[in-house]
Formats: structure tokens, sequence, C-alpha cells
């Protein structure tokens, strides 16, 4: 029996587009469907109530004060996480003894598993007998030990520990970029009497920008989904209510009020603000380019 | 003459092969497995439990309990999504409001079996009013600890201080205790210390609001956060944040034990029997005994006329749906009879108050080196047992654990701990962030159809 091209290619792509359906687009549509009824999170108890998930969301503080504590995160970790990737590229992309080691070292805030990272960085911080506040107080750089789990610091503490974690993700793909930026042309910027600082503006950025773009766009993304570091920060000790972001937010409704149908109008108001923002930025990129 | 062997072997082979795929799940089924999780993660509590499992594995030959120690933090969710998948453990730990809220869904089944076996006499009345709803017992608490004011006694004899009976008397204690201790203009010990996470936030109000002659919600639901009673303790615990370590609100509740054994703070609020093991592994040498760290009985306010203690105790719950709820009865049993529980119990002996009295006039058990050295923080805690001044999270009069089973998402919202937040670390004035507090509580119970 001869099966003809058309049937064998759809019997080929069949399984993978089985796959993303049950894998992707149901869960989406399953959260977007649940976010129009009151339900029990884990009891069978389910209304339907239109958009007054949405409309309850809009007047409520906590929602404004969650996507402020995000925005925050997200764009001060974006902005330090390249600022530092780009720098230590730079540097590894040097020629310098060690360098393969170094390279290897810069990776591993990034492999090592995320609860690890936040109990190391929870000891380190530990206002009673932490290593920093110790190296602080001996340096005296300050008098009293800093409360990096207060009020005050939180936030802080908390952009400092992501910006650790995921920069190498920055330098990875950055210092891949860099190898491919032909030498050639640094040394027609060094024949045109240009400088270090003004070959790093007019011959490496520009060289960067279509990998800064797909770096600022995902780790964008990423950070203002980020749930685990954030949540876990806050177990056992740690100011929870001024790092209580988005995703943080949507987890509470849903696991802890028992409120599905809320949790899943946060996971869309925030899949709603990422789609937006996506728009805006591709749009400004575009622009850039024209 | 080979490959005849070789088909012969492999149709051997085969029909071996098919009887183990057959009879392997029977096997595997003659042991009948009892799921157990508690929350009782550290390491003497783990090994006291896997022998006691050990022994009654030995006694019931057809029966496998397989315990798993759970941090508090992630039980609810785990208990909540197994029931969702169909798959709950036979038995498991929960907090009293869980146990509440679980029971009057009706997924619980009845422990009564238990206690008969244990004798309802032989239960202290508070222990019977946490797992009993109508005329069947649907929790049966593993150990009872209540919440206590440990102070240091020999700063306390120092500065002349006694037993403070009122909020006021305590923010005079904290005061004089808050000291700079060597001259240079910088406090060393501060009054009091307090975790700041949401779960002791929570405990710590329904403590105070009892304290203070108040309620948490009237009759018809309606939260009172806004009635003198919770602005008073409100404004309280303003004035006593002044005297508690700076970054307090970060302090989880083992940090706050680190205040106190690492002499950082000279009293301590929510404390627990547990503290007193932690003293005695980590206190500078000779300071671990009753001499040094000893136990007040909490103040009232203003409005309130006796003092209130939390209740650490968890109860163990049956699931309807699991698989050998028969087993899992005669493993809890198993797990009450006096040698069997005086171990559990030896395992952090002064936080696990035992329920039985039985064991608590035990010899053996009063013969606990730990129980002789810290004989006062157990006193103290059966007196706000026997006196019914203890009581489990957010429970202030025992008709809540019946007619209000959304505490536990009143917890697990943070709407306490935002308020005290507001009112101690922001400045808002208590009256506004009690009714902010009000509005979100309201809002919450009528989305969950609890308030109209």
């Amino acid at each position: 029996m001869k099966i003809s091209e058309r049937t064998a290619g759809y019997s080929l792509v069949l399984p993978g587009v089985f796959l993303i359906c049950a894998l992707l687009v149901y869960p989406v549509l399953y959260g977007v469907y649940l976010s129009f009824f009151s339900k029990h999170s884990f009891f069978p108890e389910q209304k339907f109530i239109g958009l007054t998930n949405y409309l309850y969301l809009l007047q409520d503080s906590d929602f404004w004060m969650s996507l402020w504590y995000g925005t925050v995160y997200s764009v001060s970790t974006i902005v330090l996480q390249v600022a530092l990737g780009v720098a230590a590229a730079l540097i590894l992309s040097q020629t310098f003894r060690g360098r393969n080691f170094v390279r290897g070292i810069v990776l591993f805030p990034y492999i090592i598993p995320t609860v690890v990272a936040i109990i190391l960085w929870k000891w380190l911080l530990n206002n009673q007998f932490g290593f920093i506040n110790y190296v602080l107080f001996a340096l005296g750089i300050v008098g009293e030990p800093v409360n990096w789990m207060g009020k005050d610091h939180i936030m802080s503490s908390l952009v400092l520990i992501s910006v650790w974690e995921f920069f190498p993700f920055v330098v990875l793909s950055v210092l891949a970029r860099l190898q491919t930026i032909p030498p050639v042309l640094y040394e027609a910027a060094k024949v045109d009497g240009a400088g270090q600082l003004r070959r790093f503006f007019h011959v490496t950025l520009p060289q960067l920008r279509n990998v800064l773009f797909v770096v600022i766009l995902l780790r964008g993304i990423w950070m203002f989904t980020k749930f685990d570091t954030v949540w876990l920060l806050t177990q056992g000790g740690g100011a929870e209510k001024y790092i209580r972001t988005l995703p943080v937010y949507a987890y509470m409704r849903t696991f802890m009020y028992y409120q599905a149908g809320l949790g899943s109008a946060l996971a869309v108001i925030m899949f709603g603000v990422l789609v937006a923002a996506t728009a805006v930025y591709f749009n400004l990129f575009r622009r850039g380019d024209e | 003459m080979i490959a005849k062997k070789l088909g012969v072997f492999s149709a051997v082979g085969l029909v071996l092969v098919l009887l183990l795929a057959w009879a392997g799940p029977a096997l595997a089924a003659e042991a009948k497995v009892v799921n157990v999780w508690h929350t009782e993660t550290n390491a003497a509590s783990r090994k006291a439990i896997d022998n006691i499992i050990k022994r009654f594995e030995a006694k019931h030959p057809g029966i496998k309990v397989k315990a798993e120690a759970l941090a508090w933090g992630d039980l609810e969710g785990k208990i909540m999504a197994s029931m969702a998948a169909g798959s709950p453990p036979e038995l498991s730990h929960g907090q009293p409001i869980t146990c509440a809220a679980l029971q009057a869904k009706g997924v619980l089944l009845p422990l009564d079996e238990v206690v008969a076996a244990i004798g309802e006499n032989n239960l202290w009345d508070q222990i019977k009013k946490v797992g009993k709803f109508g005329k069947h017992y649907y929790g049966l608490v593993h150990a009872a600890g209540t919440s206590l004011l440990i102070y240091r006694k020999d700063l306390a004899q120092k500065k002349g201080l006694k037993n403070p009976k009122t909020w006021n008397d305590l923010l005079k204690a904290a005061k004089a205790l808050t000291m700079d201790t060597n001259g240079d203009g910088k406090i060393d010990i501060y009054g009091v210390t307090i975790p700041g996470d949401n779960l002791f936030i929570n405990i710590l109000m329904g403590e105070l609001i009892a304290a203070n002659g108040g309620k948490l919600f009237d009759e018809k639901n309606r939260p009172q956060f806004t009635k003198t009673q919770m602005i008073q303790a409100l404004n309280f615990l303003k004035e006593l944040t002044k005297y508690m370590p700076p970054g307090w609100e970060g302090h989880g509740y083992r940090e706050t034990f680190a205040n106190m054994y690492g002499g950082k703070a000279a009293m301590m609020f929510q404390g627990y029997g547990r503290g007193a093991s932690l003293i005695e592994q980590y206190a500078p040498k000779g300071w671990a005994s009753t001499d040094y760290y000893d136990v007040w009985i909490k103040p009232h306010g203003p409005s309130g006329a006796k003092p209130a203690a939390q209740v650490d105790e968890e109860t163990w719950m049956l699931f309807k749906g699991s698989k050998h709820p028969k087993e899992a009865i005669e493993f809890l049993k198993f797990f009450y009879k006096d040698p069997e529980y005086l171990e559990y119990i030896q395992s952090v002996p002064i936080h696990f108050f035992p329920i039985t009295k039985s064991l608590r006039k035990n010899p053996a058990y009063l013969n606990t080196p730990m129980v002789k050295r810290w004989k006062g923080w157990l006193d103290v805690q059966q007196y706000y047992l026997e006196k019914d001044l203890a009581k489990p999270t957010l429970i202030i009069e025992w008709s809540d654990m019946n007619n209000k089973p959304y505490l536990m998402e009143i917890l697990g919202s943070g709407i306490l701990k935002d308020m005290v937040m507001e009112v101690t670390k922001e400045g808002v004035p208590a009256e506004k962030a009690a009714a902010k507090a009000q509005k979100r509580a309201e809002e919450l119970l009528k989305m969950k159809g609890y308030l109209k």
C-alpha cells in the first residue's frame, strides 16, 4: 500500500501537534477558562462568574502592589544582569592565563539548583551570623549589622541574589557573539584612531545588538514570571510582604487562599502584560533599526 | 539440537516472565502500605517514628508503614493536592483548623476506635475539644506543646522583674531588659523577640485577641478587626517592637531562638518547649537551665482578664479514599501505647506534651532527664491546658473549630500579617491598617460564600 506524501507528512507532524496541544495549548486555555469561575483549588466546587475575577483584581490594592514589586524586580535585575553579563563577557573574551577555568567558574551560579543557592545566600545574609555582615563590619563599612531580610533591604537582597544567579546566561550569550566579531572591524577602528571606549560603543555594542535584543527579551519574560527564587527567599523568615511579586501573589491566591479562579485570572493578566511589553519592545527595536 | 534447546529455554523464560508479571503485583499487594505524613522533621523524632514503625511491622507482618516527614509549610498544599489527585495518604498530620476544614468537607474518617483504645478519659479535655466534631473524633493530637513566654531569669532577677500580669507590665519589662551592657551607646540585649513570618504572626494575633477578650470573627463570620480589642493589640505590638532586635520582621522561628540562646534577646514571646533542646545545644556553657531560661505565664490585654496561649498540636487525620484505613487505625493504636508513645514524646520531651494523662504520670516519663531539668516549662504548659487557656492557631472559642472552616484560608492569605507589618513597620495607624484588613477579610469570606 502506498501512502501519499501528504499523508506521510501529516502522520509525522501529528504526534508533535498532539503533544503541543496536550501540554501547552490545553493548559493555557484551561487557565483562561478557569479565570471566569469562582473555583476552589482542590475541591470540585465551581461557579461561573464571568469577568468578576478580573474586575476584582483591578480594584485590589495587593494586585497593584504585586505588579509594582514585580516590575521593580524584573527591571532592576535585567539592567544589572545585562551590565554585569556584558562586562564579564568582555573580560572573558580577552586572552589571559586560566581563562577557561574562570569561564567555568562564572557559569557556576547558573548551574546550581535554586534551592541550594537560596539556602547559601540566606546563610550569607543572615543578620545574626552572616558572613556578609561580618565582612562589612570588619571593614568598617557598617556599624550595625544590615537586616538583609527585613523590610528595607529584602528587595535589594532578592535583586542581588537573582543577578548573581542569572547573569551567567548573559555572559554565555554575549561571549558566544563576541567570538564571532571579525577582528578586522577593530583593526579598522584602531586605524581610524578609536580608543577602547569608542571601539566598544561603535564596534562591539552594535555587533551585540541582536544578541542583546534576544537576551533582554528572554530574561525579561523569565524574571517577570520568576517564582522559585522569590518564594524560597522568604520561607522560614523574611519580610515576604515586600517582595510579593505577581507570580507569588498568583500562587498565594491559588494555593493559600484556595481561589483557583483568581489565581488563573492573575496568570492571564501576567500573560497579557508580557505580551503587551513584548510588543512595545519589538516596536522599539524595529524603530531603532529604521 | 542447539536450536531446539534454545527454543525450550526461551519458552521457559517466557513463561517465567509471564508468571512474574502476573504474580508480582499480587505478591506486592500482600503487604498493605500505610502512608503516613508528619511534620516532625527533626532527626530524633524521625528516628523515634522509624523505631515505632519497625516494631509495628514486626507485630503486623502484612502491613508496611511508609512515613514521610514534611515541613509545616508544605503539608497543607500536599494534602490538598493528594486529595485532588484521588490518592491521599492514609494518615497525615494537619493543623487543627485544617482538620476542621477537611472534616467540614467530609473527606475524613473517624478515629473513634483509636480514642477508645487509648481511653477517652485518659485524654486531656483540651485534646478532646480539638479533634471531636459532633460525636466523632476526626482528629487526634499527636502531642501538645503550648506557646511559652520564655525569659532570661538571671537578667530579670537583676532588674527585680516579676511575672508581668498585663501587656503594660510586659512593655515595662521589655524596656527594662533592653540594655547597653558595655556602655558603647549601642544596644546589646533587646527586651523581646518574636518571629516575623506569617504562621507565627497569625498565632500571635490569635493569642493577643484571646488575651484581650476579643474575637477574630463573630457568629455571622464578620471579621472583628476594627474592634477595640484588635486596635489595642496592634498598638501594643507597635510599642513592643521598639524593644525587639532590628530586622525582627525578617526573623524566622529558628532565628528568634538564636536571639535567645545567643544572648541577643531577653524574652521570647512566641517560644515553645522545643527551645529547651536548642538552649541545651547552643547556649553558653552552664546556662542551659531554668536558672537562666525560665517561663512566665503570658500577660493579658487591657480589655481581657486572663492569659491566652496557642497550642502546637497537629492532629492525625485519616483520609477517606485512602487504600488501607483499617491498617492505619491499627498503626495509630500501636503508636499511642505507652512504651511507643513515650519514645516519641522523649524525642522532643519539653515540646511534646503527652496527650494522655497516664503518660504524664508515668515514672518513666517523669524520670526523663530533660523533663526533670525543665519541669517548670512543662508545669506552665499543663496550667494552660488545664485552665483551658490554650487553643489552636486562630481559635478563640472552641465553637470556632466547628463554625469557622475558613480559618485556614485566613491564615494562608497573610491578611493578619500584612496588617501587623503596616502598623509596626510602615507607621500606618492601627485603625487604618485594621480597616484595610477588615475589608480584605470580608471580601475573601464573601467570595468563599461564608459572609453575606
